[in-house]
């Protein structure tokens, strides 16, 4: 078993009487890139808020580098790297003053070089002041202050929201380029799961505060299934399959998302359902995503169909 | 090397596999050679902007499939036809993909015949760029 660098032990947030995070556990291994992903209020801002120690859990506790989250010392805190919602920075101050300001909190390991590099690369302005800058820049600006550090772990919340295709390449880039050196680990939220599908190996799947999926993305490209039947009659009422999330049920058809049972499975089912047809829906992973945090008795917004 | 991998996320088909069959197509068509060597693991993922291990996947595939081969510390290279094995399988999946072509031919009113011929024509014009594609080298 590879060493993990975050781990979660029931991690549970209310904000008042609102459950935001439910139980969470994680375990992520030390070398990946993971994509965190889930639908708006889903929980991902307050997981990570929680992680990094800068909330207090209801119950529950996180560890990051082997260290409790609410006990972080500095010396852990200058191996992780960390890339709030929005690129929030001081607004007031400039490119190369910002740069002087968070040099101070890695002095060991800050890279000039490489931070001037990207500044050059991403044609920004060293003394221009942040709250004079675009969006777009501002974003740049961030990713290059997270990774100057060379952090042992970084994690961003959701960083290229609201980012043209371009700077949200360049995220991608400076995530390879770091998961290429020895023992570095990437954990970022997103909602765009062409990103994620692209540089992650692991994948979070939350859900209203609960944890659905952490695995390889690979098992869950390969486990979120949907098949189609068709029947002559009724479709029969017991659904005895397994790794049935839920199905939906018309006059004659079925849709069932599985996880993770296996082609010939399916079929043997069908068969035994005397099924006149069916077929295993091709899927990308926005699909399987939508599919797999679908609540149980969904129905699309737009199908009026007679009942 | 004439090596042009194309990737795109957001398909049915996994990135890992995207890579696959695009390798071995280009193996089939000549474009690679046994002994070719393949792009390092590292530098596929960094100039793909995907995962190290996605890269490390899809070489993995291939060599299970005996399209390649990996010498430790210097690199993966294809292999030579003579040691590939085939797999039943993989057969298997031929065939029905070539159901797919066939469903189409037959909507398009083609006739088993036509289909043969079409078969025929298309296996030449890959023979001949098979040839064209070892001249090169």
């Amino acid at each position: 078993m590879k060493e993990t660098v975050l781990e979660t032990y029931g991690l549970t947030k209310y904000y008042g009487g609102t459950l935001a995070l439910d139980h969470m556990d994680l375990k992520i291994p030390r070398g990946c890139i993971c994509g965190f992903v889930g639908r708006n209020a889903a929980g991902k801002t307050t997981a990570i808020k929680l992680m990094l120690g800068l909330l207090k859990p209801t119950d529950g506790s996180a560890k990051l580098l082997g260290c409790d989250s609410q006990n972080l010392t500095p010396a852990i805190r200058q191996r992780i790297g960390y890339v709030t919602e929005g690129h929030r920075l001081f607004r007031w101050m400039s490119i190369a003053n910002l740069e002087k300001f968070q040099r101070a909190f890695f002095p060991k390991q800050w890279d000039d070089s490489f931070f001037a590099e990207m500044i050059e690369y991403f044609e920004l302005p060293k003394n221009k002041k942040i709250k004079h800058l675009s969006n777009g820049q501002r974003a740049q600006v961030s990713l290059a202050l997270a990774l100057a550090p060379n952090p042992e772990l970084l994690v961003m919340d959701d960083p290229t929201l609201g980012l043209d295709a371009a700077i949200r390449r360049q995220f991608l880039e400076g995530m390879i380029q770091l998961i290429m050196q020895q023992g570095r680990t990437v954990f970022f939220s997103s909602h765009i799961l062409g990103d994620v599908e692209r540089v992650s190996d692991r994948i979070v799947v939350i859900d209203k505060g609960v944890i659905r999926a952490d695995c390889s993305l690979e098992q869950f490209r390969e486990a979120v299934k949907k098949v189609k039947l068709s029947f002559s009659d009724c479709p029969p009422a017991r659904l005895d399959i397994e790794g049935l999330l839920y199905c939906r049920r018309s006059e004659k058809e079925l849709e069932l998302i599985l996880i993770g049972t296996d082609d010939e499975k399916i079929k043997q089912w069908a068969d035994s359902a005397a099924a006149i047809k069916y077929s295993i829906v091709k899927m990308n992973l926005e699909d399987q995503f939508i599919e797999f945090t679908a609540p149980p008795n969904h129905k699309k917004l737009f199908q009026w169909e007679k009942n | 090397m004439a090596l042009w991998i194309q990737i795109l996320p957001g398909l049915d088909k996994p990135i890992y596999a995207q890579i696959v069959a695009q390798i071995s197509e280009n193996v089939a068509k000549g474009e690679l050679s046994p002994g070719d060597k393949l792009p390092a693991v590292r530098k596929l993922a960094a100039e793909l902007v995907i995962n190290p291990n996605t890269v490390a996947r899809a070489y993995n595939v291939l060599e299970q499939a005996g399209l390649v081969t990996t010498k430790t510390g210097s690199g993966t290279f294809i292999s030579d036809p003579k040691l590939r094995t085939t797999d039943a399988a993989d057969i298997n999946m031929l065939a029905e993909r070539m159901d797919t072509i066939i469903t189409r031919g037959i909507n398009l009113g083609l006739k088993s015949g036509d289909l043969v011929v079409m078969f025929k024509k298309r296996l030449e014009k890959f023979a001949n760029r098979q040839k064209s594609g070892k001249k090169k080298k």
